[in-house]
């Protein structure tokens, strides 16, 4: 296993319903990918700014994890955990 | 009932969290750590590892272990959910990294039997966070840890008051709590092998070989521990350590951590309006050797300024030896409440422009985060260390328990 620590933008589909947010689909440069589960969520601080990250499995089994910075609403890549 | 405490301890913390985030991990020994094992799942402890197991060990134990370095904030974010759960039982709460106890007093009748409130509340955080608890009740904090101890992990054990002998006499004095593995091999040179043995000891006994912790172990093997569960507003002490990622001698890289680590220490002395009377830096080399050295404050502090020069001159007291350093630590204690003190007339005043600097950078911290500025000598470990929005990315932070 191999994790790749990033802080990289990254444009992400999401549902906002209920009050909850779920990623659903991700886009890297070229490639876009589904979200097939999110497998965990917990939020934090930067400062003031509240940060809330999404642990998501994407369909080749890789993990991504998404922060969603809620003063600004946008979203950064911060790892992916890779098999190998 | 006599259930007056309830203690949740997480259950492989930083390793169930890893396999929460990737489900590929469930099932298979994890380790987290950098150099030595902060935590591993109980999948990696079948095959002998434990925390504080060199890697190098754990490699040789469990070869298709996978290790990873860990992320603290996101552990801290897990812990502050799981005790947000336990706190909708009772809002008395004492916290740790990884467990916390619970004052059940005065709340039977509103949550009803103990008991199957504590699986209600193993089932609540298992949901909410997808992590295992074992939780234990008993009439005091020591006896509802070792009752839930015995049943680890994800478990659910519970003494009362008159349980307590029948349940503790058996069991292994070093299952004691406050029996270490110094005092558990002394213990048993004398032929006390139970905590039914210890109890035959009479108090004067274990107070000429133990001192002050002999009068809390004839405590403790009979089931009293007094010990006050009250949120702990002012801490003993505050504590910041961490191993350096390679050894090294390097005086720039040592007093920079030093720098950083005390800089932390104060800012978290400063968030709860403490101010210290004594440092405490603590050097660790590679051949295991460590050295400690204290040095008590004319005035009570919390500002890095004052601190750090104290620091550095413990530090160059100690740092004598020619071996690779491995560790270094910084601990703040005997707090004061922070705020105006007598000032000594021989003592240089700067005027206030310290407090006002560390007011100033406190609050470039609170808005941006506490890695959007580095003070002092810190800079020195700019370029040697990664850095993120929490600061350096040490690389076996310790934070005081």
């Amino acid at each position: 296993m191999r994790v790749e620590r990033l802080n990289e933008p990254i444009r992400v589909r999401a549902d906002f319903a209920g009050g909850t947010v779920t990623p659903l689909a991700l886009a890297r440069g070229t490639q876009s990918f589904r979200v097939l589960r999110v497998n965990a969520r917990w939020a934090d601080r930067q400062g003031k700014e509240r940060l809330h990250y999404f642990a998501c499995t994407v369909p080749s089994g890789d993990v991504y994890e998404l922060c969603l910075n809620a003063h600004d609403l946008t979203w950064r890549l911060t790892s992916v955990m890779l098999e190998g | 009932m006599g259930y007056r405490v309830l203690h949740v301890d997480i259950d492989a913390f930083f390793a169930s969290v890893e396999q929460v985030r990737d489900p590929r991990l469930a099932k298979r020994p994890v380790i987290v750590g950098n150099g030595v094992i902060a935590s591993c799942s109980y999948e990696a402890r079948a095959f002998g590892l434990r925390a504080g197991m060199s890697l190098a060990e754990a490699a040789r134990l469990c070869p298709q272990a996978v290790v990873l370095d860990g992320h603290y904030p996101t552990y801290r974010a897990f812990a502050e959910r799981v005790y947000a759960q336990v706190a909708a039982l009772s809002p008395c709460l004492d916290t740790y990294l990884d467990e916390c106890y619970a004052d059940l007093c005065g709340t039977e009748r509103l949550h009803g039997d103990p008991l199957a409130r504590a699986r209600a509340l193993a089932t609540a955080i298992r949901d909410d966070t997808g992590l295992g608890v074992t939780i234990g009740l008993g009439p005091n904090r020591m006896l509802a840890k070792m009752a839930g101890k015995r049943t680890k992990p994800a478990g659910l054990g519970a003494v009362t008051a008159d349980e307590a002998d029948a349940f503790l006499e058996p069991l292994p004095v070093g299952d004691l709590l406050g029996v270490g593995p110094a005092h558990r091999r002394e213990l048993e040179d004398m032929n006390v092998r139970t905590v039914a043995d210890l109890r035959r000891l009479p108090r004067e006994t274990l107070a000429a070989l133990f001192g002050a912790h002999g009068e809390a172990l004839y405590e403790r093997a009979r089931g009293r521990d007094s010990r006050a569960l009250t949120p702990r507003e002012v801490p003993l002490s505050i504590s910041r350590e961490t191993a350096f990622h390679h050894d090294t001698a390097d005086l720039d890289e040592i007093e920079g951590t030093l720098s950083y680590l005390t800089a932390r220490a104060c800012r978290a002395a400063r968030e709860l309006g403490i101010a210290a009377r004594l440092v405490e830096v603590h050097v660790g080399y590679a051949d295991g050797v460590s050295e400690r050295g204290s040095a008590g404050l004319r005035r009570p502090t919390a500002l890095d300024p004052d601190l750090e020069p104290v620091a550095w001159g413990l530090l160059r007291r100690l740092h004598r030896r020619r071996v690779l350093v491995r560790r270094a630590g910084v601990k703040l204690s005997r707090f004061a409440a922070a705020g105006p003190s007598q000032l000594d007339l021989l003592e240089a005043d700067d005027g206030g422009r310290s407090e006002r600097l560390v007011e100033g950078l406190d609050g470039v911290r609170d808005r941006f985060g506490d890695g959007a500025v580095i003070s002092g000598r810190s800079v020195h470990l700019l370029g040697r260390l990664e850095r993120t929005t929490h600061g350096f990315v040490l690389r076996t932070p310790s934070l005081t328990k």
